[in-house]
């Protein structure tokens, strides 16, 4: 089976094979490795391999995971092989980096941006977070009105590159 | 003079999360009926089911549930309750809400409304600091941004500015020049005017490499203080504590002395009741300055519990009750070592940005000189509405090594899935040598610590734990992935210890 993975700003590809009697062939982008696998009814997983040997446990909560090696904690969210990121600090859409309410627009359609400047402000447990312009722009759109409450990753303002 | 004696049968806690619970327990201890309050989002929460009762006080909005002063007060004469416990933050240091249950005929366990005002007000609290002959930081007040500016000239770079109003590190903002003292005034007044209703702004001259050091004090409200020693809180982000201890690794016997001697003289003069603590300053050439008392339960208050073995929420109702300190000064002890760590809702490897979500899977850890305050188990909700903290760790040990092992062990042991926590921004820290020397000040982290765990943080996931999210998919049932049922926490056991258990996938045992 093979799967996409987000690890913090990487992509990476797994894929893992049956060998027979609790052993797998797994590749992690360009490793592959073998790793006899035991899971026990809380769904805590043995694995051992030439690659480590180690208790995980692993948590979904939508498309995420959280993931326990050991004592270490990672997250890694699944993709599907098919989406295309879009948006972030790439894209033209600026993203709500957390859940939170607005509290300020202090841009509008058309406003001509610099990088660094704030344009939204959003205020979660307290504290108040400024989202600025990545990098120089113009507002094509603002889709953030005051006082709603926002999920992480919702398209606050689209930038669109000034043309000279 | 006389103190009142009477005692409570029944307190309203409020407060949610992990102080509500803090404060249940003790009221338990002490055969007083526990009464919480929660909002339509903390319907079901931790708080509500390890008090007595619970009284719903409105929606998820703070501010027409938590802050709603009518609110509280109908909940606590629903339930019979005779006294107000405020934990910390929301309402714990409104003067408002102190006056309001004394009108309605209750007792608030805190301090007087005055000496909330008093303390509350920066200008105020150091004139009776100073009076008090404890050292203070030179600083201005007021709500003319240009006044402020020429006063910073005078001081001189850097300089702290905040919202005069209200405690804690929230909203403070170090300024090395005008441009963004002209920006953090703007910004601390928005956020004044909107929190408290008052743009009153303060500022003062940062000291800079100092230790935060404050001292535990109880006053019976008749003039009479005690001190439980110092706790030191020099390891902070942003000016928000995260690693707490007691007692402090810095200060010398004389430090020790004199600090505590001028808490407990300030304390005194204002006659002060129930719990609070003077914070301070150490400057790296051995000076102290006042900073701030805050008139409240302390969220770092287990430190100094555990190294004194005196209760700070008992010895609160117990002022409330009958005036009574728990004990004359020469009897307090301060033995061994306490070291306590912050669990928060916050990615630290991206800014520390809070978070929310279902915590799915938590495991709390335990031990002989393990506790952990908390406010939420296996399936309890954080939500985007609240203080994220979740939980402190606290570990004691005879010495400031031991503790700080168990400390290190008890976070690995820790695991909340399902919500991204600091757990390995904590791990880090405290196995970090100047963690381990004692070898920081209040910007250590941010100036050398931070770059290194980000670094670390950010770096790839080893290809093991992404084998290990692959194989979860393939190996664990319906939804792919491995289930607690909701509502418990995972016993703590050593995987190894019960090889019985495990099988191998496939063979259909």
């Amino acid at each position: 089976m093979k799967s996409l993975w987000r690890d913090g700003d990487r992509q990476r590809e797994t894929e893992v094979r049956s060998l027979g009697e609790g052993r797998f062939l797994v590749r992690v982008d360009e490793a592959e490795f073998t790793l006899s696998v035991e899971v026990s009814p809380d769904g805590r997983m043995r694995l051992r391999g030439e690659a480590g040997d180690a208790v995980a446990e692993v948590t979904a909560s939508g498309s995420r995971r959280f993931v326990r090696l050991g004592t270490l904690e990672f997250v890694l969210d699944r993709e599907s092989s098919t989406r295309k990121r879009v948006g972030g600090a790439h894209g033209g859409n600026l993203e709500a980096p957390m859940p939170g309410v607005v509290t300020r627009l202090m841009v509008a359609p058309g406003d001509e941006v610099t990088k660094g400047q704030p344009l939204v402000a959003i205020e979660a447990m307290k504290m108040e977070h400024l989202i600025r312009a990545p990098r120089d722009g113009r507002v094509a759109r603002v889709d953030a009105a005051i006082g709603v409450l926002v999920q992480g990753g919702v398209a606050l303002v689209a930038l669109v590159e000034l043309k000279d | 003079m006389t103190a009142v004696s009477r005692s409570f049968r029944k307190v309203l806690i409020a407060n949610r999360g992990e102080v509500a619970c803090r404060i249940a327990t003790t009221l338990h201890e002490m055969g007083i009926g526990s009464v919480a309050v929660h909002s339509d989002a903390d319907a079901g929460a931790l708080h509500t089911r390890v008090c007595d009762e619970s009284v719903r006080i409105g929606p998820a909005e703070a501010r027409r549930s938590y802050l709603d002063i009518e609110a509280i007060l109908e909940a606590a004469r629903v339930a019979g309750a005779e006294a107000v416990h405020p934990g910390f933050g929301f309402l714990a240091e409104n003067a408002a809400f102190a006056d309001a249950v004394e009108a309605a005929g209750l007792t608030f366990i805190g301090p007087t409304a005055q000496q909330i005002r008093d303390m509350g007000d920066k200008r105020a609290a150091r004139r009776i600091a100073e009076k008090a002959g404890v050292p203070i930081v030179p600083g201005a007040e007021g709500d003319d941004a240009a006044a402020l500016v020429k006063a910073a000239k005078k001081i001189g770079y850097p300089v702290m500015v905040k919202a005069a109003l209200g405690g804690g590190g929230k909203g403070m903002r170090a300024c090395a020049d005008e441009a963004s003292l002209r920006e953090a005034i703007e910004s601390a007044q928005r956020l004044a005017r909107s929190a408290f209703g008052d743009a009153s702004v303060y500022l003062e001259k940062l000291v800079t490499h100092a230790r935060h050091i404050e001292v535990q004090v109880l006053g019976d409200g008749l003039g009479k203080a005690i001190h439980l020693f110092e706790r030191e809180c020099s390891l902070q982000r942003r000016h928000q504590k995260v690693v707490e201890e007691a007692p402090s690794p810095s200060v010398t016997p004389a430090q020790r002395k004199a600090m505590c001697e001028a808490a407990v003289r300030l304390t005194e003069a204002v006659s002060y009741r129930g719990a609070g603590t003077i914070e301070m300053l150490l400057a790296q050439n051995g000076d102290f300055y006042f900073l701030e008392m805050n008139t409240r339960l302390q969220v770092e208050h287990p430190v100094t519990e555990l190294v004194t073995g005196i209760d700070v929420v008992r010895a609160q109702i117990e002022v409330a009750m009958r005036g009574a300190l728990p004990c004359a000064q020469s009897e307090v002890r301060c033995e061994g070592h306490a070291i306590e760590a912050r669990v928060y809702a916050e990615d630290a490897a991206h800014g520390f940005l809070p978070q929310a979500g279902v915590a799915s899977r938590v495991r709390w850890p335990s031990g002989a000189f393990v506790r952990v305050d908390r406010g939420i188990e296996s399936g309890d909700e954080v939500s985007v509405h609240y203080d994220p903290m979740l939980a402190k760790v606290i570990a004691f040990g005879r010495t400031r090594g031991a503790a700080l092992a168990r400390l290190t062990s008890a976070i690995d042991e820790t695991r909340i899935h399902g919500v991204i926590t600091n757990l390995p921004f904590l791990r880090a820290l405290t196995r970090d040598p100047r963690v381990v020397e004692a070898a920081f000040d209040t910007e250590w982290i941010e100036r050398e610590f931070m770059a290194g765990f980000e670094a670390m943080a950010q770096a790839p996931a080893p290809d093991l734990a992404v084998a290990a999210a692959a194989l979860a998919e393939l190996l664990t049932p319906a939804a792919g992935i491995s289930r607690t049922p909701n509502g418990s926490s995972t016993p703590v056991s050593d995987p190894f210890a019960s090889l019985g258990r495990w099988r191998l996938p496939g063979t259909g045992s």
